[in-house]
């Protein structure tokens, strides 16, 4: 079985503009559209770049538009396209090569949001334990792989780059959620901001595009209820 | 040298997605239409001849139609919130989640109990 698959090109130090390229790719059931590009680049074109590495949806690398639709790579097949399969770069993202976007955006907001516990243990040299009630609040979010495919998925991230977006609200409501944390004050002030939490409109297409389920919609808009509460309490302290 | 393609303004009907999002959001329309409606009937209470003309404006088959649109249009925004809410607002009792399902249940049968409550109150009995 042969598929024909697009690839929107984008050589800058050849063509000022993207093309589209046809490729006829060999299949079957097990042929990933991962494994549909890389046998383009080793067998048809050895200039067609992409990014990708395990192959098993952890990294995170390998998001591009098929058919119009943030996936990842690895984890969607050539099998599930009767027609033909257009390959774009990841939408909303600056695209420097072929299928290569620049993260930077998405890398701002999430350092921004401050993705890691803070706290100031009691006991340095002791393990911090946690219940697996208390895991569970939080371990739904904490799946997120920093892909992107969320970003390429949010029309209001097209629309307004300097929304922190749907990945990062969630590792910052995932870290909020964390009974080991005592980071909330710090992030607060960030989602707070109409850039934070309030651009979002939940068009809830971010949850549909999630590889790993994580419901970044859900999250933001829990972070939503957050924020409100945060920000009555900081009226009622005269902090506003 | 990098390019960023821009959003079209025509983004929200590539997809079946963007294309149902925009409805939910469009529910407003008919819904304002309405509110306006009842607003111009609380302002005609100051007078008969207002009250009398504005029941004749609320008689005519476009208005209806519009309402009955409003209807509609607030079923489908429910059916759409009611959905949303067990995502936003998790309810957790000791251990355990409540089931999304439980909570769309739950507020269907408020609304229902609140429709039954109007109809029995306004309308004469059910």
């Amino acid at each position: 079985m042969h598929k024909e698959i697009q690839i929107k090109r984008y050589l800058p130090e050849e063509h000022a503009e993207p093309f589209w390229q046809t490729f006829r790719v060999p299949y079957d059931e097990t042929t990933s559209v991962l494994g549909a590009l890389n046998y383009i680049k080793e067998e048809l074109d050895s200039t067609v770049s992409f990014r990708w590495s395990c192959r098993m949806a952890i990294c995170g690398s390998c998001g591009y538009m098929v058919n119009g639709i943030p996936k990842l790579g690895c984890k969607d097949f050539v099998r599930n396209y009767p027609a033909a399969l257009r390959i774009e770069p990841l939408a909303h993202f600056t695209v420097e090569r072929d299928l290569m976007v620049a993260m930077d955006e998405f890398l701002q907001h999430l350092e921004a949001v401050k993705p890691y516990l803070i706290a100031e243990p009691s006991e340095p040299h002791k393990p911090h334990r946690q219940t697996p009630a208390q895991l569970a609040k939080y371990k739904q979010f904490a799946n997120c792989i920093n892909c992107g495919l969320c970003y390429a998925a949010c029309p209001q991230f097209g629309l307004n780059p300097e929304f922190v977006g749907p990945g990062a609200i969630a590792l910052a409501h995932r870290y909020n959620l964390d009974s080991r944390d005592q980071g909330k004050a710090k992030r607060m002030p960030v989602l707070n901001t109409h850039d934070g939490v309030w651009s979002c409109t939940f068009v809830g297409f971010c949850s549909d595009v999630c590889p790993k389920g994580v419901d970044p919609a859900a999250a933001v808009n829990q972070g939503k209820v957050e924020s409100a509460k945060s920000m009555l309490i900081q009226m009622f302290r005269g902090g506003a | 040298m990098a390019y960023k393609p821009n959003l079209q303004r025509t983004w929200w009907l590539q997809h079946r997605f963007f294309r149902a999002y925009m409805l939910r959001e469009a529910t407003v329309l008919p819904l304002v239409f309405l509110l306006c409606s009842l607003l111009a009937g609380v302002y005609s209470l100051t007078s008969a001849d207002a009250f009398i003309a504005w029941q004749g404006f609320m008689a005519k088959p476009w208005v209806i139609v519009i309402h009955t649109l409003a209807l509609l249009a607030s079923f489908y925004h429910a059916l759409t919130f009611f959905q949303l809410f067990p995502r936003v607002m998790p309810i957790r009792l000791g251990d355990k989640s409540v089931p999304a399902v439980v909570m769309i249940a739950a507020q269907w049968s408020g609304t229902l109990t609140v429709i039954a409550l109007f109809l029995w109150l306004f309308g004469g009995g059910l």
